[in-house]
């Protein structure tokens, strides 16, 4: 009787040990942004601003994690003007790409193929029919008036990176 | 100078993001009669972004009337905040996305700058 009474508390004991503490999660469909490299000018020659490369900057590369397929389309619009730059006296001549870069699914590639692009080239639209990760690559270029050199100092532009639901 | 370095930082060289959910907000009735309210939550990553506006807008992307505690959201890094928006009962048809977008001050130069905008759609 004895070992009995000692042998009940022990088992209960045993059992609160093993007691299962689940840990809960939920995953809702949702786009994030990020900007995962940044973007610098090189300046190839006096009157030209690039992010190629070949022409000493740096392209600018935004990534967008999407959750669930075909819940969102991405926008990015690039630059059409400076937001901070020495007094321009010339007018500035933008052109500029964005293409899906690196991507977590070879099947994203069909971003690029059905790709739309608007507003004088620099808005571009990708139906985000996918999910993963996806990093779009951006170059922009940035021409100053016929034989002009941009002034010294120091020029800032932006891009806007969107996520709309669909 | 020949080569006068021009560079302009477009993006933030660190890991950075903007979330705003859900994806698909519905609007209910809030306490207040006639006014509709939605529940959104925003999450910034963006270490260089402290603010964030809020918009409301129609199919063709005409703003809309609505009001929150704040149209301009201040959110510190890694912060999580939930936003109601309240949206008048002679509108609630019309409304079909609420916006989040990042504010980008004048005396951040740092490396750059990409303004993130991410819209739901309401039910």
């Amino acid at each position: 009787m004895k070992k009995l009474l000692f042998l009940i508390p022990a088992l209960a004991v045993t059992t609160a040990a093993q007691a299962n503490y689940p840990i809960n999660g939920f995953i809702e469909s949702k786009c994030v942004i990020q900007s995962d490299t940044a973007g610098m000018f090189g300046n190839p020659t006096v009157d030209e601003l690039s992010t190629k490369s070949a022409d000493g900057g740096v392209m600018p590369i935004i990534r967008y994690d999407i959750i669930t397929a075909s819940k969102y389309k991405a926008v990015i619009t690039t630059p059409t003007n400076f937001s901070a730059s020495p007094s321009l006296s010339d007018s500035v001549d933008w052109t500029s790409t964005t293409v899906a870069g690196q991507m977590s699914d070879a099947a994203m590639s069909i971003f690029n193929t059905d790709k739309v692009i608007y507003n004088n080239g620099h808005t571009t639209e990708f139906d985000l029919v996918k999910a993963g990760s996806v990093w779009f690559n951006v170059t922009s270029e940035a021409k100053y008036g016929v034989g002009k050199a941009f002034p010294s100092g120091s020029y800032t532009a932006l891009i806007v990176a969107e996520c709309i639901a669909k | 100078m020949k080569f006068i370095v021009l560079v302009l930082c477009l993006l933030s060289g660190y890991a950075n993001a903007h979330q705003f959910t859900p994806t698909y907000p519905k609007l209910e009735v809030s306490h207040i009669l006639g006014v509709y309210k939605a529940e959104m939550v925003l999450f910034n990553a963006r270490e260089e972004i402290r603010y964030y506006s809020l918009n409301v807008f129609d199919k063709d992307w005409n703003p809309i009337k609505f009001a929150t505690e704040s149209k301009l959201v201040t959110i510190d890094y890694q912060e999580r905040k939930y936003v109601n928006i309240y949206i008048s009962k002679t509108d609630v048809k019309k409304a079909k996305y609420i916006c989040s977008k990042s504010k980008i001050l004048e005396s951040v130069k740092d490396p750059s700058i990409v303004a993130s905008r991410i819209c739901s759609k309401i039910e």
